[in-house]
């Protein structure tokens, strides 16, 4: 019987929840050796994905990614948090940011497997669209 | 010259002040696997069974429907080039159901299933979108067919008659002339106050472009709109054409009026789905037909119906097509759609070979509306006709011994012989309902029991001519759409009278 990624993923989850240090490195030593008896180490990486993504809906972490044109100040970064915990409920938020000067301006905000796109250059090109139809 | 440059910049200054950026989340998904038209996105949690998705490549957007929702993946059929998307690609769902572009703007024009032209008239405005899949009307919503559907088919308007808001079948093996009923019967909506539709699905391109001349030379574009997805299309637009005609009728129908829609051929429509079945990993069934090729149709068909006055009195009638293999109707989608519609019309090889065209079997074929869509003249007619074609069929077996049969036998068999005589159609060549009954008339009154049966036809097709130039008769069987005895004495006297010149009577 095949055991998915996500089955792995969903009972590490279950079985390090709550548990010590000493408790959670004894789990671990033998998750691992059940993946070397069944020869699934090579999806160590797709089960870890995973077991990351579970932990963060489970205590509300989430991970976004934003792109802007120009570095953000203090004030906007607390808007976009703000935001984001209005929408998903996370209480913690960890922004990775990034400047791209393509955008001209505004900003682009990747998170789960949603996007919101309010950067200029990208309202630019639908008004072009708009006018030129 | 300046008040236009000064008028251009203006109108440029307020479009531009009033444009308002539409900024909102959209889902995105990447895509995993392509395929055969087939695409496995990841991501896209949120998407919808039938969803437009729109995949973002280097050449451009193309569209696809999400068909498969699992649980780590969305799988899509490509409805367009699927050559330019790569793995990797970036999917975004628009929240929108598969719809179509609808309304009047599609009379008249070749468009492919995404309503876009295809007949190089331009680009078609139109402001409303039709979701393709839609719940049948309940039956509280129906009202009983009353209505003929006059397909200008002599054999079929006496002996099978279509209604408004009917599904009749056209079934029969390659190469019978099933195409050709359906074009005879959209012609003679000329004036008949009804919106056509032709669905060709996977038909030869060359072949849709003929039809198309000949419609048009007939006048009957004005009122027919063809939806196209030729042999060379894929199989997702095969799919989904004729949910996008029945859309189409579904405006018009909204609107009280009646609608006509041909789908030529639901056999090739359901060879497309088992295309996309297999290849989105269905279990195959049957044939390797998926296990809901029933549901595919039924709930096509179920949408053609006859409204009652409170839901607007609009009908939708259905004519759909299925090719045989050699006459086996009782092979799997055969007797699925039989099962599905109200009647079918069976055209046989050995009458059509033997020169009965169109080559309708008056025995194995069936209007489970019959009479009920007739008017009163033709119920008073051809009510008998059906039967007495079914027995003759029957009884020609004995033809060879002519001389050794009682009189009774016999004068069935010369009133058959000349009842299959009078069957005999030519093609494009559809006939108005009073002219039918004026023919039947004559034929079941006796007037030409001695008329030779090679001559049946040349008289025919004379009586016809003479009752347009005393048309008096015919005028006034459109107007009281019955034969009272007024008209009967009309008609007796012009037949006589017609007679009268004819110089090949036996004696």
């Amino acid at each position: 019987m095949k055991i998915s990624a996500q089955q792995y993923a969903k009972s590490l989850y279950d079985s390090v929840i709550d548990k010590n240090e000493k408790e959670v490195k004894a789990v671990l030593k033998n998750f691992v050796a059940l993946l070397g008896r069944n020869r699934e180490l090579n999806r160590a990486d797709e089960i870890m994905a995973i077991f990351v993504e579970s932990w963060n809906k489970a205590h509300g972490e989430l991970s976004a990614e934003l792109i802007s044109a120009r570095e953000l100040g203090k004030v906007t970064r607390d808007m976009v948090v703000s935001y984001l915990q209005e929408k998903t409920g996370a209480k913690t938020v960890t922004l990775d940011e990034t400047v791209d000067q393509k955008l001209i301006g505004g900003f682009v905000l990747k998170y789960d497997s949603k996007i919101l796109d309010a950067s200029l250059k990208t309202s630019l090109d639908e008004l072009k669209n708009k006018i030129s139809n | 010259m300046s008040t236009t440059k000064d008028f251009i910049i203006e109108q440029l200054k307020s479009e531009i002040s009033g444009y308002k950026a539409e900024i909102s989340e959209k889902s995105v998904g990447k895509v995993l696997k392509v395929s055969d038209g087939i695409a496995l996105v990841s991501g896209l949690a949120e998407a919808m069974m039938s969803e437009i998705l729109t995949f973002k490549t280097e050449k451009g957007e193309v569209a696809g429907v999400a068909l498969n929702l699992e649980e780590n993946q969305v799988g899509a059929i490509i409805l367009g080039d699927c050559t330019t998307i790569k793995e990797g690609d970036e999917v975004q769902a628009t929240k929108r159901i598969l719809e179509v572009p609808v309304g009047e703007a599609m009379i008249g024009r070749v468009v492919n299933p995404l309503g876009e032209p295809m007949d190089g008239k331009g680009k078609i405005e139109t402001t409303k979108f039709y979701p393709i899949e839609k719940i049948a009307p309940g039956v509280i919503t129906r009202a009983s067919v009353k209505e003929p559907v006059q397909t200008g088919i002599k054999a079929i308007d006496a002996m099978i008659p279509i209604g408004r808001g009917q599904r009749e079948l056209i079934i029969g093996d390659r190469q019978l002339g099933k195409t050709a009923i359906a074009i005879d019967t959209i012609i003679n909506q000329k004036g008949q106050n009804m919106k056509c539709i032709y669905v060709a699905i996977g038909q030869k391109e060359s072949k849709i472009a003929n039809i198309v001349a000949k419609l048009t030379e007939a006048g009957a574009m004005e009122y027919t709109t063809v939806v196209l997805a030729g042999a060379s299309t894929s199989a997702s637009l095969l799919y989904i054409a004729p949910y996008a005609g029945c859309a189409m009728a579904e405006y018009f129908c909204d609107k009280g009026e009646d609608v006509l829609v041909v789908y030529d051929d639901l056999s090739k429509h359901a060879v497309s789905y088992r295309e996309i079945s297999l290849l989105l990993r269905r279990p195959p069934g049957r044939e390797a037909y998926p296990g809901d090729v029933f549901y595919l149709h039924s709930r096509l068909l179920e949408r053609a119906c006859k409204l009652n006055k409170d839901f607007g009195g609009g009908s939708i009638t259905a004519l759909p097509i299925i090719e045989t293999q050699a006459g086996d109707l009782s092979a799997y989608i055969p007797t699925n759609v039989i099962s599905i519609t109200d009647g079918q019309i069976f055209l046989e090889p050995d009458l059509f070979y033997k020169g009965n065209r169109p080559a309708v079997n008056a025995g194995l074929s069936v209007s489970r509306v019959g009479s009920s869509a007739q008017i009163k003249a033709m119920k008073k007619v051809a009510g008998k006709m059906r039967l007495e074609a079914a027995q003759y069929r029957e009884l020609a077996a004995f033809a060879q011994f002519g001389s050794d049969l009682d009189v009774d036998t016999k004068k069935k068999l010369d009133r058959g012989q000349r009842l299959y005589e009078i069957f005999k159609q030519d093609q494009y060549q559809p006939l108005s309902v009073e002219k039918q009954v004026l023919a039947y008339y004559a034929l079941i009154n006796g007037f030409m029991d001695n008329v030779p049966v090679e001559k049946v036809r040349e008289f025919e097709a004379g009586l016809y001519k003479y009752a347009d130039l005393n048309d008096a008769v015919l005028k006034q069987i459109v107007t009281k759409k019955e034969i009272d005895a007024e008209i009967e004495e009309m008609l007796k006297k012009l037949i006589d009278d017609y007679k009268a010149t004819v110089d090949y009577l036996i004696k």
